[in-house]
């Protein structure tokens, strides 16, 4: 019976999801076009991703994405929460706030274009406050903050919703509780919503991490709006693989972006790794 | 209401915030809706604006030129099928995964909460050549398949934890009855899981509706692409023809309202799925 | 608890019959693909079906098929075609017949010798005319190309022709007081800015961020000073880069930054913003291909004329050709070839110019009248690849980063020079 209902979705996942990824792994040594033969190149794959300073760059925008990124936004969650619960209209503000989490990321590098142009609303709306030098936004160099920007105001719509729902679960008696014991708001937050939401909180962590890697979408269309690729100073490692693997007007590199991913898959593992231990739920202290 | 003389300087103006922030997403969207029924100089010209008169045509022109119907036919049928075939193969193995706790189901568990952590692009050249070599690249079938693939660690995820919440009871008195494992899952643990398995659909659905990266490597003529794609080629095709924004953001609002249009009817069961997913 | 049993079985036979539809369905799409038999070939074109030249090529399909019988099973890819291509190849599952600019072709097949050479092509009667292909087509258009392994230059069948150039309103007054007739040299074109400066016009519109583009200057300066971009971009030691006609170049386009003379903001908007701000009469050139033309046909006022001239100084004409290519590994390359000489008959090709609004490259068809001043410009003399047929991976890692910092005036020509210098050194090393 077991195997009967698993077999099934297992070989399923093996041959669409496990399998791939040993195939990356093993490309991840060759020197590849896709069109000729594979060459045997050991790990010089790898060294060379590490002399590549858009590599390098790319990993470290996809570090800032994740610690950075994730930082500010489960700061302003967690703010949030402590601000939602008691707010009148929550339950429609929560909504509101999740919606972009679930709206494609071209459509924001689209509408940043427009909005963010330099006689755009925004800098009407700013002129109005009286900011007549207000930062150019579309500068290059500007790019990358502001889609990390974006990032952070859609993730902080969804992972503060996701806590809201946690704590929707605590039972209100313990809030009651400290309340009567003259705990302020953030004092009922401290003692009460964090340690009851903890578990929930430490796994967002982790599924943040995750699909901070994955961010794709985002950048392809915030950067460049004619088919050329995005300004490489914004890529991540997901976009180095996608232009290795897929260039406009060169042959594929696959090992190289083989090598690529499965560089930020082993970087993926180890933060995971480390989050859960620091995360691990301690012994609440008060 | 509860609490309200702890409520201190910080927290109203964190609900001022939080209004401002709200206010802004709304905002969005409906710049969004009203671009689309203006013409492309007009915009240029004017970046917020009201339509003088709606230009519906817009969105004619997005379905039959830009080629946005057979593509949102496409993202609906890859999107739904692939849901489903994740659902029919997920659900049976979850199940058994959460009522057998032996050595090597707690190993296959571990299996795929493994995928969990395994960001796209990794699979994105494999699968490309893997789907080259049995021609299904560029067809619908193999764009489904990925997504069945892509599904299985959050679905199957998912639904252990749902299936653990569960009593046993309803089982006993099946098998009691004498009814045999498949019946019983069927018949009797599937219907009392609808929510669950609902719940499993709608969240595949919506992240295959905005999945970009695998639509753009894996399809490309226009009778076969998804939505994001047909929106990432009609931006690119600017570039020798002229871009038609009033067109462009037609295409904006038909990847953006049908997602709203489920999360107002859908809303509080796409959250809660997603937390239940999370808070197992 | 029947009643629920009933239910989901019905739940699940509704699945299951989804399931086979959909199978069917796909079926019936991969067997569609498959038609490739019976004399039939496969083409992947880089345009949208909604586009005119898609417009122009799909009557000329349709007309093919009608005239000989064989069959083409056409997809509208679009631009990224030129991604797809490598991967199918490499798939076996390449189509027989597609369609790029000449170096992304080369960049993309040609280069790893996976262009069919089209040779034979240029020798194939054109349909209803007396002459060959190879009579209509310039030959110069195959000698400013690089060879493939092979040896062979005749990977691409150019059925459109396009030239960069600054384009302006030859139609503005005050553009024509301040540049009488077009600058011949790179200070007399400064000379115009600095003309319309105090009539506080901008000279030059950009929209900072297009790298391509923005490079144009650069590029023509390149070639005014007698750099050939391709072996610049090719030295692996960078020393390429100590040539002082590259730091000239670089200097005249920092001239061009520092005077003031681009439209403002142009270091934070996307593109097309300035694009259309050009077209809207608030800056007086514009460096792009002769597409532009096209590209802003809509927004241009009324009793707008396009005129235009190369960057100044530039020592040929250079041009982009779009065109069809067949690669090595094509199943049906006869009847794909076939297509190419028919699609060039003068009738056929005429749309291009008439429906699309672009230069063709047989002289016979007259360009679009806002184009004629290009196409007597790459008729005449000289003609070279834009920036040398430098294409793929070297411009957004070795010239695009250092030359945007450059362009937004935030370094000088010395230092864009020794940072790209830097850069192609590290560049050469990870290609290996």
């Amino acid at each position: 019976m077991f195997w009967l209902f698993t077999s099934p979705a297992l070989l399923a996942y093996l041959v669409l999801f496990v399998a791939p990824v040993a195939y990356a792994f093993w490309t991840s040594f060759y020197k590849w076009d896709g069109m000729g033969d594979k060459q045997w190149r050991g790990l010089r794959n790898y060294q060379v991703l590490f002399e590549d300073p858009y590599f390098r760059g790319a990993l470290v925008n996809t570090l800032k994405i994740t610690f950075v990124g994730g930082s500010i936004t489960f700061v302003l969650s967690l703010l949030l929460t402590l601000v939602l619960r008691e707010m009148r209209g929550r339950l429609f503000a929560r909504s509101a706030l999740f919606f972009p989490s679930l709206v494609n990321g071209m459509v924001f590098g689209i509408a940043a274009g427009f909005l963010f142009s330099p006689s755009g609303p925004v800098n009407q709306a700013l002129g109005l406050l009286g900011i007549d030098t207000p930062p150019k936004w579309l500068a290059t160099e500007n790019l990358f903050p502001m889609i990390l920007g974006t990032l952070v105001w859609t993730a902080t719509g969804y992972y503060t919703s996701i806590i809201m729902a946690a704590v929707d679960q605590i039972p209100p008696y313990l809030y009651e509780a400290a309340e009567l014991d003259g705990a302020n708001a953030f004092q009922r937050f401290r003692v009460v919503t964090l340690p009851m939401a903890w578990d929930v909180i430490a796994t967002c962590a982790v599924l943040w991490t995750v699909s901070s890697v994955k961010i794709f979408e985002l950048i392809l269309l915030f950067g460049g709006s004619s088919s050329a690729t995005p300004p490489a100073d914004t890529w991540n490692t997901a976009l180095y693989v996608y232009v290795q693997a897929f260039p406009q007007a060169t042959v594929p590199r696959l090992g190289m972006a083989t090598a690529a991913a499965i560089t930020s898959l082993l970087m993926i593992t180890v933060i995971t790794v480390v989050l859960r231990r620091l995360l691990r739920r301690e012994p609440v202290e008060n | 209401m509860r609490g309200r003389t702890g409520v201190g300087a910080a927290v109203r103006i964190g609900w001022l915030v939080v209004w401002i922030v709200v206010a802004a997403n709304l905002a969005l969207i409906l710049w969004a809706v009203l671009t689309s029924l203006r013409d492309g100089p007009d915009i240029l010209r004017h970046t917020v604006g009201l339509p003088h008169d709606p230009k519906f045509a817009n969105y004619v022109r997005a379905f039959r030129e830009g080629g946005f119907a057979q593509a949102t036919l496409n993202s609906v049928l890859a999107g739904g099928m692939s849901s489903l075939l994740a659902i029919v193969l997920a659900a049976p193995a979850a199940y058994a995964l959460a009522r057998h706790r032996t050595r090597m189901s707690s190993a296959i568990t571990m299996l795929f909460a493994l995928g969990l952590g395994v960001p796209g692009q990794v699979l994105v050249v494999p699968l490309f050549v893997g789907l080259a070599q049995v021609d299904l690249v560029d067809s619908r079938l193999g764009l489904t398949m990925v997504y069945v693939g892509l599904a299985m660690p959050f679905t199957v995820f998912l639904l252990t934890g749902f299936f653990a919440g569960i009593p046993t009871a309803l089982e006993e008195a099946a098998s009691i009855d004498g009814a045999g494992p498949v019946r019983t899952f069927v018949s009797v643990v599937a219907p009392v899981a609808r929510g669950g398995l609902v719940t499993a659909f709608l969240l595949q659905f919506i992240a295959s509706w905005n999945e970009t990266l695998f639509a753009l490597v894996l399809t490309h003529s226009q009778d076969k692409v998804t939505l994001p794609v047909a929106l990432a080629e009609f931006v690119a095709s600017a570039q020798f023809s002229g871009l038609d924004y009033g067109t462009m953001f037609a295409g904006v609002c038909i990847i953006l309202v049908p997602m709203l249009a489920l999360f107002s009817w859908m809303g509080a069961r796409i959250i809660q799925g997603m937390t239940l997913g999370i808070g197992k | 608890m029947g009643n629920t049993a009933k239910k989901t079985g019905r739940l699940v036979a509704l699945a299951a019959a989804a399931c086979v539809a959909m199978t069917l369905t796909a079926c019936g799409g991969t067997s569609a693909d498959d038609a490739k038999d019976g004399g039939g070939f496969t083409y992947w074109s880089m345009w949208r079906e909604e586009e005119p030249q898609a417009k122009v090529l799909k009557a000329a399909l349709d007309q093919f098929q009608k005239d000989t019988g064989i069959t083409v099973t056409v997809q509208w890819t679009g631009r990224d075609v030129s991604k797809k291509i490598g991967p199918a190849i490499a798939a076996n599952q390449s189509p027989d017949l597609w369609d790029q600019a000449n170096d992304a072709i080369f960049g993309a097949t040609a280069q790893a010798g996976q262009a069919l050479d089209l040779s034979p092509v240029l020798a194939m009667a054109i349909p209803g005319e007396s002459g060959t292909v190879g009579d209509v087509i310039p030959a110069k258009y195959f000698d400013m190309m690089p060879k493939d392994p092979a040896g062979s230059n005749h990977y691409v069948i150019p059925y459109e022709v396009a030239s960069a150039g600054v384009f302006y309103n030859a139609a503005d007054a005050d553009l024509g007081t301040a540049m009488p007739s077009a600058p011949s040299t790179w200070d007399a074109f400064l000379a115009v800015c600095e003309a319309l400066k105090a009539k506080s016009k901008p000279c030059v519109a950009s929209d900072g961020g297009e790298t391509w583009l923005n490079e144009l200057y650069f590029d023509g300066l390149l070639n005014a000073g007698g750099v050939d971009v391709a072996k610049l971009s090719a030295d692996k030691s960078g020393a390429a880069w100590d040539d002082p006609a590259v730091l000239k170049a670089a200097q005249q386009v920092e001239q061009l930054v520092k005077g003031g003379y681009i439209l403002p903001g142009y270091d934070a908007t996307k593109y097309p913003a300035q694009e259309t701000n050009w077209a809207l009469g608030k800056a007086a050139f514009y460096n792009n291909g002769s597409w532009v033309t096209a590209e802003v046909a809509k927004q241009v006022p009324a009793g707008w004329k396009f005129g235009s001239f190369s960057v100044p100084g530039a020592r040929a004409a250079d041009a982009a050709l779009f065109g069809f290519a067949i690669p090595k590994r094509a199943k049906n390359p006869g009847p794909a070839q076939k297509f190419i000489a028919y699609f060039l008959q003068k009738s056929m090709l005429s749309g291009i110019s008439t429906t699309a609004g672009n230069i063709t490259p047989r002289a016979d068809i007259p360009a679009p009248a806002e184009l004629e001043a290009v196409q007597k410009t790459l008729s005449a003399g000289q003609v070279r690849m834009v920036f040398d047929g430098v294409a793929g991976d070297w411009q957004p890692k070795v010239l695009d980063p250092g030359y945007l910092k450059l362009w937004h005036g935030k370094t000088t020509a010395a230092d864009f020079v020794a940072t790209a210098k830097q850069a192609q050194i590290s560049f050469w090393k990870t290609q290996s």
